[in-house]
């Protein structure tokens, strides 16, 4: 098996708008600006989507500003590029799960 | 049947990949690798309690965040396909590796191939290549 295939190739997200769920919960969403093979992120103008304690749902309407941001690579779970990325209703209401 | 082999053969296909963290996301796996970081495409990411999703065009999830992955069912038949079609295809490769190493464990053809390496660079390796060779061919 090819060692050095990596999936998480981020090049194509550099200096795009990141949505960057972290480990413990925590998700923020920010510029990507740098990346390396670790995962570890650089992103600039990032915020974080603070949680509501009583609902540990994401509101997504209370947010804290953190600018620059290294986000450590062992802590990142999922990455995806904000623009397209919307909250919809039940897509799974009328089709049963694969 | 190993199981990245089984997701190396899912790619292009619809998974469900569910995160330890209870989220899953549905979506068509463009790429995954040996650690099992997942690309996947046209996704949608339901949350941990099943009451609210997100559509998002596509998303990277670090492997070692993963629970488990759904796969279609016929997934399992192509793999079954391409380890046949490897089966037939490898025995040469194979048995050809398999040889060399194991008669250069016991000396003679070994020696003779590492000879073959050696010689250009000096003499004690001289007298190996001549025997490897004479054997060899």
């Amino acid at each position: 098996m090819a060692r050095k295939e990596n999936a998480l190739d981020l090049g194509k997200f550099i200096d795009k708008g990141v949505r960057v769920k972290l480990s413990g919960g925590r998700e923020v969403q920010g510029v990507l600006k740098g990346y390396d093979q670790l995962l570890n992120l650089v992103m600039d103008e990032t915020e974080e989507f603070l949680r509501d304690p009583e609902d540990p749902l994401r509101t997504g309407s209370q947010v804290r500003k953190l600018g620059l941001v290294v986000c450590r690579g062992t802590a990142v779970m999922m990455v995806s590029p904000t623009s397209g990325t919307e909250e919809i209703a039940n897509p799974f209401q009328n089709a049963e799960e694969p | 049947m190993l199981p990245l082999l089984l997701l190396k053969t899912a790619q292009g296909h619809p998974v469900l990949v569910e995160l330890k963290n209870g989220e899953t996301y549905n979506g068509h796996m463009v790429q995954c690798d040996s650690w099992m970081n997942v690309h996947l495409r046209e996704v949608i990411c339901t949350s941990k309690d099943g009451d609210r999703f997100w559509r998002m065009p596509e998303t990277k999830i670090r492997g070692n965040t993963i629970k488990y992955l759904r796969v279609p069912d016929e997934v399992i038949d192509k793999v079954k396909e391409d380890s046949f079609k490897r089966d037939e295809k490898r025995p040469n490769v194979a048995r050809g590796r398999g040889r060399g190493r194991a008669v250069g464990g016991r000396g003679d053809a070994g020696s003779g191939g590492r000879g073959g390496g050696r010689g250009p660079s000096g003499a004690p390796g001289r007298g190996n290549v001549g025997r490897g060779r004479g054997r060899g061919e």
